[in-house]
């Protein structure tokens, strides 16, 4: 018996002899999961059900009593020293598969994802919805109305009489029937106060049109956004405190405003406001250069403001010796051009997918 | 408008540096736009200034604002301060109630030459050419005192006389630019016995005009209409110097003082004699006095200012306290150069200006309600959202689109009155050339917005617009013309994947319309129908129509092959317009939990070869209809045409999936029913399953 168990051994050492000298890092994976299927043989081969160890386990019943003990153990021991000796090997050759199976199938994480390719908003839309979202949280309603107008809302009730420089200038738009493409937002304010009443609390984003020859500065089509607020004891430091505020909030708090004296017809008194410059902070220089949007001068001119004009006032049905209001007004492609340095505004309308895809 | 930093300080003494005065201007409201050096010590600054502001077109002009600024007083420029004999004169006659005012002054024994160099230098600083003695002063004074005026030669006027009437239709001038004008009875007109010699206000004629051999002038300075001016200076389209000031008014009241200091200039440099002065001014006109209540600055402004501020400032203006000091309302005359100033508010910003803006602070108005946005913009944001990730940019075309796309596009629903002869919104004229169509609908934008994509060489194009349509309405409907919301889209090309150079594969009908499916979802909507039907801008057979009930909301499909041709597009574009206003009207469905099965169901995917005439929808409504037992859902697999199907025919395969709420489904049950489906099918359409 002994003898046996002793050429099962030899014949393992034997059978293994070719893993001796085995160099792993030679090998292919092919040729590690060729040794593999090797060892998983060699394993049926020397352990499983026609194995001489299953033969020498079915042999144990026909020894004497007093040796069948120690012959079990014999051959127990046997057993797992020819499992352990196959298996470390499988263990090793096992986990160098998996690195050389990692290492093929390795990918270049740097390549795009999968996604389909999504669009853009409008530039004009993006800052819109930004300055509404603005408004909205400091109590303001969003409105809107006819892109087509009579005189009187686009002229008379904005105390704009006829014979006025700014009625006569040949850039509105008139339509066969004598209507008016409106030339301002602020046509809005008059309809919003004669549907609303007073106190009111406005801005209105729109369309405006102006027969102006195309240029890099100049679109007959574009948009603004007129804001209103009538109620009692309503002074121009609300309206300075009010400008400035959105302007924060748009641009970041270190934002200052200021306001030239101007004239305007629908309000007295009137202004201009500048707010300094988001990209140099005011300082009118970037990176050692003369700054780009504000020309060096550390300010950006926006639009134009003041107290809405008792005229205004009277024709909406409201008491300026009760009720007093601002109004202001810019418009949203010079905005748009100065915040995304574009400098030509009528990219804006040629809807070139390589341009609105810009913006986000 | 120029101004010499020298020149002012004629007028006026103070300390500012030529960039100091600009700045301490502009933010008083007289706004310079660039301070250039000139000459070896001198500065031009370049006025901007608002149209209300004429009183400042001139030295006097800023001077006065400067004497503002620093409280210091303007020096006197004439020496002898003549005043006019009010003794009847024949030299002039006024005809016309649009001219106020007139003055002339006879100046004898000049000699017309050259202009001495220091004239030549000033008038060269606010950009003038010097032209002879005579007429440089003229130019001079206008920009000195901002009072235009004109020279003729005497001895050039017929009768030696002044009339000044309207002209008469047709009536003829040659002007000093050589031009031939005609004028009518709506201009006014500067005329000798016989002829107009000058447009009134704007330009003199050639014939009577200072010549070398002029030895006695005329000299005319005098005060026109403003409204006449400009309607003459509109229709002539001539406008000069003088037609501007005119146009915006000058100081009826520094006639004289001008007329005085050109006179005595004329003498100085051209050695005339001043002979005679005739002034003529028929209807004095009575100043305007302006209320102000000292309180209504602070309440207007938040600016404290005291009432003996305002009285200082006012002063310094010009204007001229009336009365109490002390009183409630303060009450100013207005001088007579302001044509501004008509109300309290008017004052306040006089003052507040002066005082400075930068005083005024930083408040918020109270609050006094919750904001809101435009009725459904929340959903319009879903929409846009929807969209963006769908791979659609936003455009924004123009409104008014070229005539030639009239009745080329079907609209998109029918707010358009077909019975109106002028059923759409037409511009007078249009900058851009033939653009003047408001647009009924916004697909031609975005067909030529694909049109330029392709020009710059991109031919993978989505495009969406939200925008307003407008056509007319009738009158009984009222004056204005309807404004209807639309939502289009456009697209061309491959699906393309984000940083792929490469689509996977063209865009076909179902991606336009899968948008459209995901954007009626972005807006809550009910699940709409597509019918198939003829569209005059579609490709039959590749078009449908939208509705939600009975009511059709807008179009869908591939661009007609006559339009592609038009733009020239080689490969196919598939469009969409709705009518997003119809959409935003619908009652938005509502959204209920529905309880999840407890049991699987079983599915059966069926290929049927089916006629090009029969939809999937008909097929499916007709099989919900049966309400066959325990089939539960209906869906479309795919569809194929090829090789092995008949040109008129498609393979269809449908989903069937079977399902209970009580018990675990047993195949043969199922078999039995899928079977039924089938046998529906040929029996009702002649349907029949393929492979089988
Ligand atoms: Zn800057």
């Amino acid at each position: 018996m002994k003898e046996q168990i002793q050429r099962i051994k030899d014949e393992l050492r034997e059978a293994l002899s070719s893993f001796d000298n085995l160099d792993l890092r030679e090998l292919k994976l092919v040729e590690v999961e060729a040794n593999l299927r090797k060892l998983r043989d060699l394993k049926i081969r020397f352990t499983g059900k026609k194995s001489p160890i299953s033969e020498a386990k079915r042999q144990i019943g026909a020894l004497p009593a007093e040796q069948r003990a120690s012959f079990g153990k014999l051959i127990q021991e046997t057993e797992s020293e020819i499992l352990n000796s196959i298996e470390h090997l499988e263990r090793e050759l096992a986990s160098y598969a998996l690195d050389l199976k990692t290492r093929v199938e390795s990918l270049d994480v740097t390549i795009p994802g999968f996604r389909p390719e999504s669009g853009s908003l409008h530039p004009i839309t993006l800052l819109r919805q930004r300055i509404e979202d603005i408004f909205v949280s400091m109590g303001y309603a969003v409105e809107d109305d006819r892109e087509i107008e009579n005189d009187y809302y686009n002229f008379d009730a904005l105390n704009i009489p006829e014979g006025h420089p700014a009625r006569e200038a040949e850039d509105t738009f008139y339509t066969t029937n004598g209507l008016a493409l409106r030339s301002q937002t602020s046509t809005v304010q008059i309809r919003a106060m004669e549907r609303r009443g007073v106190p009111i609390r406005i801005i209105a984003p729109g369309k405006v049109y102006r027969n102006d020859t195309p240029d890099p500065t100049h679109i007959p089509m574009f948009h603004q956004v007129e804001g209103l607020c009538v109620d009692r004891g309503i002074t121009m430091a609300h309206l300075k405190g009010t400008v400035a505020e959105w302007l924060r909030r748009l641009f970041g708090k270190g934002t200052k405003i200021r306001m030239r004296p101007s004239y305007f017809p629908f309000t007295e008194p009137s202004a201009e406001f500048d707010f300094s410059c988001f990209k140099c902070s005011g300082t009118g220089v970037f990176e050692g250069e003369k700054c780009r949007p504000c020309k060096g001068t550390g300010w950006i001119e926006l639009g134009g403001c003041g107290m809405v004009h008792p005229n205004v006032l009277r024709n909406c049905g409201v008491d300026p010796q009760v009720f007093s209001g601002f109004a202001f007004g810019f418009g949203l492609e010079r905005m748009c051009a100065m915040l995304y340095s574009i400098d030509d505004i009528r990219l804006m309308y040629e809807n070139d997918v390589r341009f609105l895809k810009q913006f986000r | 408008m120029n101004i010499s930093y020298n020149w002012l300080k004629e007028l006026i003494d103070f300390d500012f540096s030529a960039q100091e005065l600009a700045e301490k201007l502009t933010n008083a409201g007289v706004a310079v736009d660039s301070v250039e050096p000139f000459g070896e010590d001198d500065y031009v600054l370049t006025f901007d200034l608002t149209s209300n502001r004429s009183d400042c077109l001139s030295h006097l002009g800023i001077a006065r604002e400067v004497r503002a600024l620093t409280g210091n007083h303007l020096k006197s420029l004439v020496n002898t301060e003549r005043i006019p004999s009010d003794k009847p004169s024949d030299l002039v006659r006024i005809e016309a109630s649009d001219c106020y005012r007139f003055t002339a002054r006879i100046i004898k024994g000049v000699k017309v030459g050259s202009s001495p160099d220091w004239l030549v230098r000033k008038l060269e600083a606010v950009g003038e050419r010097s032209i002879n003695n005579i007429a440089d002063i003229t130019n001079y004074v206008m920009h000195e005192l901002g009072q235009p005026m004109h020279a003729f030669d005497l001895d050039r006027l017929e009768g030696s006389r002044i009339i000044v009437r309207r002209a008469r239709k047709g009536e003829k001038i040659k002007t000093l630019d050589g031009v031939e004008r005609t004028l009518d009875d709506t201009m006014l007109a500067i005329c000798d016995v016989c002829k107009p010699v000058a447009i009134a206000g704007i330009m003199g004629g050639e014939e009577s005009g200072i010549c070398e051999e002029t030895t006695n002038v005329l000299l005319e300075v005098a005060y026109f209409d403003k409204n006449s001016i400009r309607q003459t200076s509109r229709r002539l389209k001539l406008s000069t110097q003088a037609s501007y000031r005119f146009e915006r008014g000058v100081d009826i009241e520094n006639l004289i003082q001008a007329s005085n200091r050109a006179t005595e200039l004329i003498c100085e440099i051209a050695g005339g004699v001043d002979v005679e002065f005739v002034d003529i001014y028929p209807a004095r006109s009575s100043r305007v006095t302006v209320e102000l209540r000292p309180d209504r600055v602070r309440e207007l402004t938040g600016v404290n200012v005291e009432r003996e501020e305002i009285l200082r400032i006012l002063s310094l203006l010009g204007f001229i306290l009336q009365g109490d000091f002390s009183s409630d309302k303060l009450s100013f005359e207005v001088p007579s150069w302001r044509h501004d100033i008509s109300i309290e508010e008017d004052l306040i910003e006089e003052v507040i200006r002066i005082v400075g803006y930068d005083s005024i602070s930083e408040e918020l108005a109270p609050s006094f309600g919750a904001g809101e946005y435009q009725p459904n913009e929340a959903r319009k944001r879903n929409l846009r959202k929807v969209l963006t990730d769908l791979g659609f940019s936003e455009a924004i075309c123009y409104s008014f689109i070229d005539i030639s796309h009239d009745e080329q596009f079907e609209l998109a629903s029918n707010f358009v009155n077909e019975g109106l002869d002028e059923k759409f919104i037409t511009l007078k004229d249009s900058i851009i050339e033939g653009a003047v169509r408001m647009r009924p609908t916004l697909l031609p934008g975005l067909l030529d917005s694909i049109r330029r994509n392709f020009n710059y060489g991109q031919r993978n194009v989505r495009l969406f617009e939200i925008g307003r349509a407008f056509a007319a309405l009738s009158k009984e409907h009222g004056a204005f013309p309807v404004e209807r919301e639309l939502f289009a889209i456009a697209m061309t090309g491959g699906y393309m994947l984000q940083n792929k150079a490469l689509p996977i594969r063209e865009l076909d009908f179902y991606d336009a319309k899968g948008a459209l499916e995901a954007a009626f979802d972005a807006l809550n909507l009910p699940e709409p129908s597509f019918k198939p039907e003829n569209v005059r801008h579609l490709r039959t057979g590749q078009s449908a129509a939208i509705y939600f009930g009975d009511r059709r909301v807008g179009t869908l499909g591939r661009l007609s092959d006559s339009i592609a041709q038009k733009y020239k597009f080689r490969q196919p574009v598939f469009v969409a317009e709705v009518d997003l206003e119809l959409l935003l009207s619908l009652e938005e469905e509502k959204v209920f939990y529905k309880k999840l099965p407890s049991f699987p169901s079983i599915v059966r995917d069926v290929a049927f070869l089916v006629s090009k005439n029969l939809s999937f929808a008909e097929i499916r409504r007709a099989i919900k209809e049966q309400e066959f037992p325990l089939l539960s859902r209906i869906e479309f697999v795919e569809v194929y045409e090829g090789r092995e199907i008949p040109e008129d025919m498609r393979s269809l395969t449908i989903r069937l999936e079977y399902r209970s709420e009580e018990r675990t489904l047993k195949e043969e049950e199922v078999e039995a029913v899928n079977e039924a489906v089938i046998e529906f099918l040929k029996a009702s359409f002649g349907v029949v399953k393929r492979f089988s």
